[in-house]
């Protein structure tokens, strides 16, 4: 057993609790009475077919859309109603699947105005970036490799880039948890492992993430648990090695060729 | 530091410039005219703040700008304050406007706020203009509270002739150049610092900027406020210098030559807007013979610029700068 399951162990307390939430668009249940947890420093991992309800799920529980039914609680404390500004500050930190930026500020720029807004909400944020947040910000450009880009403007980077500087202006904020809306969808296989790098070493500092992700091989190897959607409802949860072997999930989403494909990922040494 | 250094330099020979014209011109055509640049440049730079720097299109500017002449010239003349006095609390005044004005805008997109900040001047305006009950009434003359059309005068000055005489116009020409300085500093400061950071993520991408802790509702009213301070202060001084306050400064044609200027000099840029102010107003004066053309001359002007020119000057010089640095190196 490893560290962070042994914490998770320890405090039992999930730090998400998403209780029967809906959302409807017309008559169209995006999401579908969805009920799901997460504990402090896991991952977990979410796939489903296009159309699913999962970039829906993200935007009801960072509240850049609301809840039709049901109740999200982040940390013990209800966070069904509140907008994204305090649902960020109080810990939840998320990346867009259509890549946002803030296109005419810098690359250090971006992270700063994450920084300085991110973590808690100032009263009056000064004339000038304190030290502090400076010394934040270097940090996550290292971390995400864009030290070298720093002056650039966000809206001339090239996609991994964009991708990368979404994280470091999330992973900023310090949040609890991390949710990253496709992450590596249209890199290549040496983007992805960078990402992989990258997201290990956040790991490490103990946040909890979840992830949605149509790139099977990169979701069952980073998660510890997955959920799997389809027209809103929760079809499968659970270990990623069992994934492969759920009638439903492989019928709905995987097929039968990329449910090898996650074996031979999980298990690098069998043949598939 | 080096941009910073550079812009330091710039803004000190700009004023000494602007600090040796009524020496070297000691014309009082020309002082009256650069004083009023200095109001509008005031002007100009504020509105860039929530127009360039914010992207909230806002047409009220010049509305607020009158909250603050009207109410210099109303406690001045009801209450009997000094103008020095009257001048801030004008400002202040401006301020609470601009926040209603800023309120009011909050749930609305592009071109609902234009139409609404335009409608809400236009409701000030007829206010004014249609306000014909006596307020002071004596024997030779009746004066609505507002001063309607015909405005108000008679409510003091900042008394700079008791002390300077005939130069006392030029003693006002340095409060107007003071007061530009103050409110470029504070623009400049706005924009390089924190706020000006916020100010631009909610512009580039409200959704994702309030998913970083970004309260748009908070921002957005610091905005309108910041913005509505030197301006409501130009107001003041514009009533101050002038001796007189009335419904003209709501007209279109002069919002136009405002907007004008910042399209000219560069939305959202730091110099953009005494560019846009200076040669706006050189090239208006060279119009005034020809009286009917001055704002065909500007509608046209303002088109070109949005068509060929979006940037404006700086914008496009500062781009065309990088590109030359960049095949150079
Ligand atoms: N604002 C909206 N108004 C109406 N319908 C919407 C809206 N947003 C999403 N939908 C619909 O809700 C459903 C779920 O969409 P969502 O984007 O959450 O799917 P997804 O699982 O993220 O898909 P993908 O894998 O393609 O990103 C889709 O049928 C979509 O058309
Ligand atoms: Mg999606």
């Amino acid at each position: 057993m490893d560290e962070l399951s042994q914490e998770t162990a320890r405090s039992p307390r999930p730090l998400l609790v998403v209780d029967g939430v809906s959302k409807y668009f017309g008559a169209l249940a995006a999401v579908d009475n969805l009920s799901f947890e997460v504990m402090p420093g896991e991952v977990l991992g979410i796939g489903g077919p296009n159309g699913a309800g999962k970039t829906t799920l993200f935007d009801v529980i960072t509240g850049l859309d609301r809840a039709s039914s049901g109740h999200i609680l982040f940390a013990g404390d209800d966070i069904t109603r509140a907008g994204p500004e305090r649902i960020c500050h109080a810990g939840i930190a998320r990346t867009f699947q259509l890549n946002a930026g803030f296109d005419t500020l810098s690359v250090r720029e971006n992270i700063e105005v994450a920084a300085i807004y991110g973590h808690e909400a100032p009263v009056f944020p000064g004339f000038r970036v304190r030290p502090v947040i400076r010394r934040r910000v270097d940090e996550a450009l290292e971390l995400s490799g864009l030290t070298d880009r720093a002056t650039t403007p966000a809206g001339e980077l090239a996609v991994l880039e964009r991708k990368l500087l979404m994280v470091a202006t999330a992973i900023v904020t310090q949040p609890r948890l991390l949710m990253l809306d496709e992450p590596v969808g249209g890199l290549t296989q040496a983007e992805m492992d960078a990402f992989v790098a990258m997201l290990a070493r956040i790991r490490g500092e103990g946040m909890a993430i979840i992830l949605i992700e149509h790139v099977m091989r990169f979701l069952v190897t980073l998660a510890d648990r997955v959920l799997i959607m389809h027209h809103g409802e929760r079809i499968y949860e659970g270990r990623p090695d069992d994934l492969a072997n759920d009638r439903r999930v492989v019928d709905v989403y995987l097929g039968d060729g990329a449910a090898d494909l996650i074996r031979a990922a999980l298990d690098p040494g069998a043949a598939p | 530091m080096t941009a910073f250094r550079r812009d330091l330099a710039i803004g000190v020979v700009l004023v000494a410039i602007a600090a040796a014209v009524p020496f070297l011109f000691p014309v009082r055509y020309v002082i009256t005219q650069m004083t009023l640049l200095f109001i509008y440049a005031i002007v100009v730079t504020q509105w860039n703040l929530v127009l360039g720097v914010a992207g909230i299109f806002s047409l009220a500017q010049m509305a607020l700008f009158a909250c603050g002449a009207y109410a210099t010239a109303m406690l001045g003349l009801y209450l009997d304050w000094s103008l020095w006095a009257a001048m801030p609390a004008g400002a202040v005044i401006a301020v609470v406007a601009g926040l209603l004005v800023g309120l009011a805008c909050l749930r609305l997109k592009g071109p609902y706020v234009a139409l609404l900040t335009l409608a809400l001047a236009q409701v000030a305006y007829l206010v004014i203009i249609t306000d014909t009950d006596c307020f002071i009434r004596t024997e030779t003359r009746c004066e609505p509270f507002t001063g309607g059309a015909s405005g108000l005068r008679r409510f003091g000055d900042l008394g700079l002739r008791e002390w300077l005489g005939r130069d006392w116009i030029i003693g006002n020409y340095f409060v107007g150049l003071g007061l530009l300085v103050a409110a470029m500093t504070f623009s400049v400061a706005v924009v390089k610092g924190p706020l000006g950071l916020a100010f631009r993520a909610l512009r580039d991408n409200l959704g994702y900027a309030r998913s970083r802790g970004i309260s748009q509702f908070k921002y957005q009213l610091v905005v309108f406020a910041l913005s509505a301070f030197f301006t409501g202060l130009a107001g003041a001084f514009y009533a101050a210098h002038f001796k007189s306050v009335g419904p003209t400064i709501f007209s279109f044609s002069l919002l136009l030559l405002l907007l004008a200027m910042i399209v000219v000099g560069g939305l959202g840029t730091i110099w953009g807007p005494i560019v846009g102010a200076t040669l706006v107003m050189f090239a208006d004066e060279g119009l005034r013979e020809v009286q009917d053309f001055r704002t065909l001359g500007l509608g046209l002007t303002l088109a070109l610029f949005v068509l060929l020119l979006p940037d404006g000057l700086t914008g496009t010089a500062s781009r065309l700068l990088a590109r030359w640095r960049g095949s150079g190196s």
